[in-house]
């Protein structure tokens, strides 16, 4: 019993931990990961009384190729191949070699959601995700 | 010295008309301005400086530049930033952009920026608002854009319209529906559309919409530094409802 609280607790830490160091990743990062070929796009969350909805900027990319995931009940994981492969180089950048070819972003959500009833749009490039809150 | 300097590499025209574009809501105003700067072909005249910007310079075909600049035209001068403007910066380039201007003989101060608004996604057409340093500046927006009566603005422009509404120069800041935190191109050219009305000029906007994704993306970084500092300077109060009339 003592072992078991004692490893909750250093999970709720490890937790936090994890969740400090995913923010301050996506804080100061770039969000061009040229190794993934990924690229972190901008996101935005409104939460309601009844749902979240979870808005991403997806420049080069159809409704097709975009696919969701809810990984815990207050964490969604967003992927969206693009329609063509983007290069550094292309935006005249020499001294950095980068080609992408999805956004990837993994948003912790504020409230519990559930994944039944989750919906989603894309319209104007922006991806619209409706997540109805957990009860 | 000045905490925030103009420094001059080639003449100011006589009586020009000033464009100002910082990154604000949707990048509207930076990528307004910038497009205004190729269409219109015009010349760097000048650079933005001061110790409380970021210790940044951006090369643009291998040579160093300031990332805040001066353009212009015998016509018109156009300011534009590339970067974030820190929150702490806001007070004295506000009031630096307006003295400059009056010194330099401005007749008319343009700010271009972009308004919040949820529902953006349904919105083919964004509209476009003015706010005005007197109000018989409304005459000359004619049917460009809708001018505000109450509400707040958050950021350089409400400081750039105030003062010079003091200084007696006439100002409008010009306020498109846009996205809050991703760069909005669509917002943007609604914006040269309206300052194509109000200062006469025909800048076509065709090619900022066929590169809109381009720019989305280009401008993706700029924009989360902006969403940061628009944060510090509680931008969101523009939703706000002001307690008091008149």
């Amino acid at each position: 019993m003592e072992k078991a609280k004692r490893k909750a607790v250093f999970d709720v830490v490890d937790e936090y931990l994890r969740r400090a160091e995913t923010m301050a990743e996506r804080m100061f990062a770039s969000g061009w990961n040229e190794v993934a070929s990924s690229i972190e796009p901008l996101s935005n969350i409104f939460v309601g009384a009844t749902e979240v909805v979870v808005t991403i900027d997806l420049p080069y990319c159809d409704s097709e190729s975009v696919k969701l995931k809810i990984i815990d009940e207050d964490t969604l994981e967003v992927y969206a191949k693009t329609r063509q492969m983007i290069k550094l180089d292309d935006f005249g950048i020499k001294h950095r070699r980068g080609e992408f070819s999805c956004f990837h972003t993994v948003i912790h959500v504020p409230v519990p959601v559930n994944e039944e009833g989750i919906s989603s749009k894309l319209k104007r490039g922006v991806l619209e995700v409706r997540l109805p809150r957990a009860i | 010295m000045d905490v925030v300097r103009f420094v001059e590499r080639h003449e100011v025209p006589k009586k020009f008309v000033l464009v100002v574009g910082l990154p604000d809501v949707g990048l509207v105003g930076v990528v307004a301005a910038s497009h205004l700067v190729s269409s219109l072909r015009l010349k760097e005249i000048a650079s933005i400086e001061s110790e409380l910007f970021p210790p940044i310079i951006v090369l643009h075909e291998g040579v160093p530049k300031s990332p805040a600049r001066v353009f212009s035209s015998p016509e018109i001068v156009v300011i534009v930033s590339e970067t974030a403007i820190p929150a702490n910066a806001i007070h004295p380039l506000a009031d630096s952009i307006v003295n400059w201007a009056s010194q330099k003989g401005a007749r008319l101060v343009v700010s271009v920026g972009g308004m919040a608004v949820q529902n953006r996604q349904d919105i083919e057409k964004p509209k476009v608002f003015a706010a005005v340093s007197d109000k018989s500046l409304s005459k000359s927006i004619r049917d460009a854009a809708e001018v505000l009566g109450e509400g707040y603005i958050v950021g350089p422009y409400g400081l750039i319209l105030k003062r010079c509404a003091e200084m007696g120069l006439p100002a409008i800041t010009l306020l498109t529906q846009a996205f809050y935190n991703y760069p909005d191109p669509e917002a943007a050219a609604a914006a040269v559309l309206a300052l194509n009305k109000i200062l006469d000029l025909n800048v076509d906007v065709s090619e900022l919409l066929h590169k809109g994704e381009e720019i989305r993306l280009r401008a993706k970084d700029v924009m989360k530094r902006t969403q940061a500092e628009m944060a510090k300077m509680n931008k969101s109060q523009e939703y706000d409802i002001p307690p008091l009339y008149g």
